[in-house]
């Protein structure tokens, strides 16, 4: 019996979504344009998280070494760390080396330090991470080698970091406020819309009522109708947001420079089981509430 | 069967529309329910099917207490109950046999059980050629037989009729009544309301009478 009851509710959501093409359709253009707000949303604060993370990792460490630390020992040490940290690249800058750049750096003015009587400047390890971290994976790092023997002093652009992580930090609540505003928005346009669909058949549903049809029997079709709307939707933003990035993106970066730096990450499936998913519901939910208000009476 | 306690309904601002109703159907009754127009009979029978609720007093049908059961029995309480409406509430968009199968579909029947019982009743009252015709190609009175054809596809133990006979000639008022008559003959407990007083004259049954609201008359 449950069978070919839920059998016939879908047949007869398949007829009323046949019979009443536009109402249906107007609630797919819904829910596909707030589907593709929302996803273009999430996809452009991941590819904002994605810069600031590559900035991050252009803020290597600096390891100043004592003064007196020779040539050997220097070396031993960029072993060590080496070792002990496989996923870094350590380059070893001994003292004439750091005084050649420091000139270089100076340019003209480097006949200033012609007048000194001895190189001032302490040998150095520059680490490098091989792979990007985030601000906090450098403040760990930097945290650990400062205690390596013969380490005299840190650098690590610690300003710049905590600048950066609070630009991050911000990015998230605001995107996760931001994402809940506009979810929550889409949601009740959707069921607005749905809402206008159900009024028009708000007879049938009294006159369901009347001949006995429990409010679970009257909401199945809806429901059917409003999760199929909701993926036909979200297919339609899915399209959309795939286009935007194979086509318009591309060809964005190609005319402004500013652009260039932008390249959204590209959906994965489960990204688009997530985007349909949220479809789905989004049409439930919208029914649901749509419906709600009419079986009430 | 059926029993109201000074039952009182009344809308905000307005005299009451039933005032004070104290009645008891036995069942298997077949009773008359008469009074001008704006008596109060529509609304007697909305409170028979929980369409309406009395603003004071108690209903019992079948033995229950309808003013206290929680709106998820009120289906099922329905689903005993046909009901021909003054103004047949018939989908637009079914077809005839659509329409009367529809009492059986939210039972859960199976479509080819939903079919077959709703033309035969179809057949009952006269319309088996229409099965397949949309609602607004009928005339009022065949109409009006689509919503007794309805009101009685699953058998009911009570049966509501709010002028069941209102759009019909002569001939057909008897022949429909004729079915009323043969469903209360099979153990139906039956109201009919109507302020047709030729009718009453004519098949002498119990015969309830409201004016302005009150129970005027019991016999
Ligand atoms: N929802 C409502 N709000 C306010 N007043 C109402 C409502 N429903 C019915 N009434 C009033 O209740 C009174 C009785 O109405 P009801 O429909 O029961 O009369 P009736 O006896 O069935 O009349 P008729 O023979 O014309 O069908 C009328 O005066 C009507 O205006
Ligand atoms: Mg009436």
């Amino acid at each position: 019996m449950i069978a070919h009851v839920a059998w016939r509710l879908s047949r007869r959501a398949a007829v009323n979504l046949w019979r009443a093409p536009l109402p249906s359709l107007v609630s797919v253009l819904t829910i596909s344009l707030s589907l593709f707000i929302g996803a273009s949303f999430v996809l452009g604060l991941f590819a904002a998280r994605a810069l600031l993370t590559s900035w991050g990792a252009q803020a290597g460490v600096t390891l100043y070494l004592d003064k007196q630390t020779d040539d050997d020992k220097a070396r031993l040490l960029a072993q060590q760390i080496r070792l002990q940290n496989p996923e870094v690249e350590v380059v070893y800058v001994d003292r004439a080396m750091a005084l050649k750049r420091l000139r270089g750096d100076l340019g003209d003015m480097a006949g200033a330090l012609d007048g000194l009587a001895q190189n001032p400047l302490p040998p150095s390890l520059e680490i490098t991470p091989r792979v990007t971290l985030p601000p906090s994976g450098v403040r760990i790092l930097a945290a650990q080698l400062g205690t390596v023997a013969g380490v005299s002093e840190v650098d690590y652009g610690r300003e710049w970091l905590d600048k950066l992580e609070a630009l991050a930090r911000g990015l998230r609540v605001f995107g996760a406020g931001a994402l809940f505003t506009v979810l929550g928005a889409a949601l009740l346009v959707v069921a607005n819309t749905i809402r206008l669909a159900v009024y028009a058949r708000r007879d049938e549903i009294e006159i369901m009522k009347l001949v006995g049809a429990t409010d679970g029997y009257v909401r199945a079709p809806f429901l059917m109708e409003g999760a199929l709307q909701g993926l036909l939707g979200a297919a339609i933003a899915l399209g959309a947001v795939v286009a935007v990035q194979k086509w318009l993106l591309p060809r964005a970066s190609q005319a402004f420079a500013f652009a260039a730096g932008i390249s959204a990450p590209n959906l994965a499936p489960e990204h688009w089981g997530a985007l349909l998913g949220a479809g789905a519901v989004v049409g439930l939910f919208g029914s649901w509430l749509a419906v709600a208000r009419f079986l009430k009476t | 069967m059926i029993q109201l306690f000074h039952v009182k309904k009344s809308y905000p601002g307005d005299a009451p529309v039933l005032d004070d109703i104290t009645l008891r159907v036995e069942k298997g009754e077949f009773v008359w329910l008469t009074g001008p127009s704006g008596a109060g009979k529509s609304t007697l029978l909305k409170l028979l099917f929980c369409a309406e609720s009395p603003t004071s007093g108690q209903i019992l049908v079948g033995g229950r207490n309808i003013g206290r059961i929680t709106q998820g029995a009120v289906p099922y309480l329905r689903r005993n109950i046909g009901v021909v409406f003054q103004d047949f509430k018939l989908l637009d968009n079914r077809t005839v046999v659509e329409n009367v199968g529809y009492a059986l579909e939210v039972l859960g029947a199976s479509d080819s059980e939903i079919r077959e019982r709703s033309l035969k009743r179809l057949e009952q009252v006269g319309l088996k050629h229409k099965a397949a015709s949309l609602p607004r190609r009928l005339s009022g009175g065949e109409q009006q037989r689509v919503a007794i054809a309805r009101a009685l596809v699953n058998e009911p133990t009570i049966l509501l009729a709010d002028e069941p006979t209102g759009n019909l000639d002569p001939s057909l008022t008897d022949s429909i009544l004729q079915l009323l008559f043969d469903a209360n003959a099979r153990g139906t407990t039956v109201i009919v309301a109507t302020h047709d007083r030729t009718l009453l004259s004519r098949y002498r049954r119990r015969t309830v009478a409201l004016e302005k609201g009150k129970l005027v008359f019991d016999a």
